[in-house]
C-alpha cells in the first residue's frame, strides 16, 4: 500500500494548532470583579537555593487564608491564592506579577520575593495600581525612601534598620558589661550583608563608642567552605564577632567553626540564628550565641504565638520561618482591613490598611501596626537572646524597645535624606 | 549542509541589482510583519499577548544577534549576555540620572555598548573556540561583579530601583503598555531586518567563510580579526537593544540581566530554534517563552520539563526546530529547499 501523505504534521494540522494557540492567548478567561472569589496573586521563589523562602511563605499564607475563608472570606468573597514561581529572577518576578494581575485576574498581590525581585514587583504595582503587600523584603529603602513610595504598596515584613538599632543597643550593653572592645564581623558579600553590618556597627558604636572593628570578612553568598574565614577571625583574636549570615550559610559556618572551637573563644552575635531554619539544622548548636529573634514560638512568650507555631508544625510538619510569620501577617492585615472597609476592593482596603492596628501573635505587645506614613509594619516582636542546644533554643529573649527604635529610625531617615 | 553552502556561494556572486531587489523584498516583508504585529492588539485585547511580544522582542533580538556570532561566524560566545545587561543598565541609568529624552538615551546606550564591545572584542576575537568562549564568559562575570560592587551607581544586587522614568517624545509614551508594545515591535522588526541584511551581504558570506575555514579566508586576503571584531561589535549593539527593551518592560535593571544565565538562555534558544537559519533563534525565543510561561503556570518543577525538552532537542533531534522544519520542507518539495 502506498502512502499518499508524507510523514509529519500536515499543513492543516499546523494551521489548526496555530489557531488554537492564538485563541488561547486571546481568550480573556478571566471573570473579573463580579466573581464570587477574590484571587490573590503571589509571586515567590519556589525553586533553587532559597526555595524554602517560597515554601514557608506559602505555608504561612495558606494557614491564614483557610481561617479567613472559614470565617467568610474578604467581605464575603472567598480568597483564592494563585502562587507562582519566579525562580528568583527579577524579570520573571515582574512577568509573573503582571500575568497574575492581567491574565489570572488577581486583584491583590502578595509579593513574597526577596531583594531585587521585590523591587521589580514594586514597579509592576506602580504601573498597574494593584494593591501589593511586600512580605519578604527587609531592605529599608523599599518603604523608607520616598522615591519608592506608592499609595498601593505596603510592607508586612521586618525592616533592616529596626534590626540594626535593636541589635546594636543589645550588643553594646553586653560589650560594656563584659568589656568587649575588639570586634570582628563576618557577613555575606552582597547588599543585605554589607548594609546590615554597616548599620549594626553604626549603632553598636553609638551605644558603646570605645569598641573597634579589627577584622572584617565577606564570604560569598552560598559559599560552601568557610575554613579561610574562620582561621582569619581566630588569628585576629577578637573578643566578639558579629555575623548576619543566614540559612544554610550560617549553619555551614557554625558547623565548620565548631571544629576550631571558635565559639568558646569569643562572644558571637548572629542576628539570623534564632530561626528554626538555622536552629534545627546545625549539628551541634553551641550554647550562648547571641541572636535576634527571627521566628521562634517561645517569643513573644504568649499562648497565641505558641499556638500559632504548633498549628503550623502540625499542618506542615516543620516549624515556621521568619518568612512564615511575615506572610501570615499580610493575610491577617488584609482580613482586618477588608472588614473595616467592608469591601474587598483594593483601593478601599489600602485606605483601611493605613494606620491599621491588629491583634497579632507576632506583636511585641500583642498587636502590630501598619504605620500610615511609610506603609510599613511596626510593633512586631523584636529582641535578642542567647542560644541553648535544645528546645526552646532561645529561652530568654530581651525585648527591643520600640520607643528607641522610632527615635533612632527617624534620625536615620533624616541622615539618609528621606525626610 | 554542503549543498547549502554551495548554494550560498552561488548567491554571493549574484549581481548587485538582484541584491537590491532582495533588499526591497525584505523591507516589504519587514513592513508587513510590523503592520500585522502593530494591529494585533486591535484584534486581541489580551494584555498577556502584549507582554509576551515585548519579551519576545527583547530576547529575540538578543538571541538572533548571538546567532550572528555562533551560527554565522562560528564564534561561540558564552558572554553575550553582558551586552544585554549593559543595554539595560546603560539605558536605565541614563534615564534615571540625566533625564535626557528617550531617543538620546537609546543612542547613547548603543554608543557605550559600541565602545565596550570594541575593547572586549579586540581582546577576545583573537582567541579560538573554547578560549574565546571562556574569555567572553570571564568578561561577562567581570561586568556582573562590577554591577554588584558599584553599589552607589548601580544599586548593587538590588538593581536600579525606583522605576525608569520615560518622558513622552514625539507623541510616544513608553509608560503606556500599548505604546511600548508598538515601539518594541518596531525595534524587533528593524533589528531583524538589519541583521538579515548583514547576514546576506558579502560581509555576511565572509563570516561564513571564516566559520568554515579561517585559514583559507586569510589566504585570500581577508582580515579575519577585523571581520570578527566587526560582527562582535554589531552583535553587541543588537543584544544591547534587547536589554533596553527588557529594562523598559520591567522598569528597572537587575544584575541578573548581566549574569551568565542570560547568555546560557541565549545559547539554549539557539539550540532550540536552530542556528543554520536566520529565523531559527526567533522561533527558538517564541518556543522557549511559551514553554517557560505555560510550564511555570502548571508546575513548580519547570526545570525538569525544560531539561527534558532540551535533551530531546540535543539528543533526539540533534538540531534546532527550524533546521528540522527547513529540512523537512526541502524533503517534501523533493530538493527545492528554501532558507528563511
Amino acid at each position: 500500500m502506498t502512502r499518499t501523505r508524507k510523514p509529519g504534521v500536515s499543513r492543516r494540522a499546523t494551521l489548526a494548532m496555530m489557531g488554537a494557540g492564538a485563541v488561547s492567548f486571546a481568550t480573556p478567561w478571566v471573570a473579573r470583579a463580579q466573581a464570587k472569589t477574590i484571587k490573590v496573586g503571589m509571586p515567590t521563589i519556589l525553586s533553587g537555593r532559597v526555595a524554602q523562602l517560597g515554601t514557608s511563605s506559602r505555608n504561612g499564607v495558606m494557614l491564614e487564608v483557610e481561617k479567613v475563608n472559614a470565617a467568610g472570606g474578604l467581605a464575603g468573597r472567598q480568597i483564592e491564592m494563585v502562587i507562582r514561581d519566579s525562580k528568583g529572577q527579577p524579570q520573571e518576578a515582574a512577568r509573573v506579577a503582571r500575568e497574575l494581575v492581567n491574565t489570572d485576574g488577581c486583584e491583590i498581590l502578595i509579593d513574597a520575593e526577596a531583594s531585587s525581585g521585590a523591587f521589580a514587583v514594586h514597579e509592576v504595582a506602580r504601573d498597574l495600581g494593584v494593591l501589593c503587600l511586600h512580605t519578604n523584603s527587609e531592605t529599608s529603602a523599599l518603604t523608607a525612601d520616598p522615591k519608592q513610595h506608592i499609595p498601593n504598596a505596603f510592607r508586612t515584613a521586618r525592616q533592616g534598620v529596626h534590626d540594626s538599632i535593636v541589635g546594636g543597643s543589645y550588643a553594646a550593653t553586653i560589650a560594656k558589661a563584659k568589656g568587649l572592645k575588639k570586634w570582628a564581623t563576618c557577613s555575606p558579600d552582597y547588599a543585605y550583608g554589607r548594609d546590615t553590618t554597616a548599620e549594626y556597627v553604626t549603632y553598636l558604636k553609638r551605644f558603646a563608642p570605645d569598641i573597634e572593628i579589627i577584622s572584617e570578612s565577606w564570604p560569598k553568598l552560598f559559599q560552601p567552605d568557610y575554613t579561610e574565614v574562620v582561621t582569619k577571625i581566630l588569628q585576629a583574636k577578637p573578643q566578639a564577632l558579629y555575623s548576619c549570615l543566614w540559612g544554610g550559610d550560617l549553619t555551614s559556618y557554625i558547623d565548620q567553626a565548631n571544629i576550631y572551637a571558635l565559639f568558646s573563644q569569643m562572644e558571637v552575635f548572629a542576628v539570623n540564628m534564632a530561626d528554626y531554619t538555622a536552629l534545627t539544622v546545625v549539628k551541634n548548636l553551641p550554647k550562648g550565641i547571641h541572636s535576634g529573634n527571627r521566628y521562634i514560638k517561645t517569643y513573644p512568650a504568649t499562648p497565641e504565638n505558641a499556638a500559632w507555631g504548633d498549628a503550623y508544625k502540625a499542618k506542615y510538619n516543620e516549624y515556621p520561618t521568619n518568612w512564615s510569620w511575615e506572610n501570615a501577617t499580610a493575610i491577617m492585615l488584609l482580613a482586618e482591613a477588608s472588614k473595616k472597609a467592608n469591601s474587598a476592593d483594593g483601593k478601599k482596603i489600602a485606605e483601611a490598611l493605613r494606620g491599621l492596628k491588629i491583634k497579632s501573635p507576632f506583636g511585641a505587645d500583642g498587636t502590630v501596626t501598619m504605620r500610615a506614613e511609610d506603609q510599613t509594619l511596626v510593633g512586631y516582636a523584636i529582641g535578642w537572646g542567647t542560644t541553648i542546644p535544645q528546645e526552646p533554643y532561645v529561652p530568654q529573649v530581651q525585648a527591643g524597645d520600640w520607643k528607641t527604635i522610632f527615635e533612632l529610625e527617624a534620625e536615620w531617615k533624616k541622615s539618609k535624606g528621606y525626610t | 549542509m554542503t549543498e547549502l553552502q554551495a548554494e550560498q556561494g552561488v548567491q554571493a556572486l549574484e549581481v548587485p541589482h538582484e541584491a537590491k531587489t532582495r533588499r526591497n523584498r525584505d523591507a516589504l516583508i519587514a513592513l508587513a510583519v510590523f503592520v500585522v504585529l502593530a494591529l494585533l492588539p486591535t484584534v486581541f485585547s489580551s494584555k498577556l499577548l502584549l507582554d509576551f511580544v515585548i519579551r519576545c522582542a527583547a530576547y529575540g533580538l538578543f538571541a538572533t544577534s548571538l546567532n550572528l556570532l555562533v551560527g554565522y561566524t562560528g564564534l561561540i560566545s558564552f558572554g553575550h549576555g553582558m551586552f544585554f545587561g549593559l543595554g539595560a543598565y546603560g539605558f536605565g541609568l541614563m534615564m534615571q540620572k540625566t533625564g535626557v529624552p528617550v531617543p538620546v538615551a537609546f543612542v547613547a546606550t548603543l554608543g557605550i555598548t559600541f565602545a565596550v564591545a570594541l575593547v572586549i572584542g579586540a581582546i577576545c576575537v583573537r582567541l579560538k573556540e573554547i578560549y574565546f568562549a571562556f574569555v567572553t564568559l570571564a568578561f561577562q562575570m567581570l561586568i556582573h561583579s562590577t554591577i554588584l560592587s558599584w553599589v552607589s551607581l548601580t544599586g548593587g544586587d538590588q538593581g536600579l530601583r525606583g522605576g525608569i522614568p520615560r518622558p513622552p517624545f514625539l507623541g510616544i509614551d513608553l509608560s503606556n503598555q500599548l505604546h511600548l508594545y508598538v515601539a518594541s515591535c518596531a525595534l524587533l522588526v528593524i533589528g531583524l531586518f538589519l541583521m538579515h541584511q548583514i547576514a546576506q551581504s558579502p560581509f555576511g558570506y565572509t563570516l561564513r567563510m571564516i566559520r568554515d575555514n579561517a585559514t583559507r579566508a586569510s589566504f585570500i586576503g581577508i582580515d579575519v580579526w577585523r571581520a570578527k571584531l566587526t560582527i562582535f561589535v554589531l552583535a553587541a549593539l543588537f543584544a544591547s537593544t534587547g536589554g533596553i527593551i527588557m529594562a523598559l518592560f520591567v522598569s528597572g535593571a537587575y544584575p541578573e540581566f548581566a549574569y551568565w544565565t542570560i547568555s546560557g538562555e541565549g545559547i539554549f534558544i539557539n539550540m532550540l530554534g536552530g542556528v543554520t537559519t536566520f529565523l531559527g533563534p526567533m522561533v527558538g525565543t517564541v518556543l522557549l517563552l511559551i514553554l517557560n510561561d505555560t510550564v511555570t503556570r502548571l508546575t513548580d518543577y519547570h526545570g525538569l520539563v525544560l531539561g527534558i525538552v532540551i535533551l530531546f532537542f540535543a539528543i533526539g533531534l540533534r538540531k534546532g526546530l527550524m533546521d528540522f522544519v527547513v529540512e523537512w520542507y526541502a524533503q517534501r518539495r523533493s530538493g527545492g529547499g528554501e532558507r528563511g
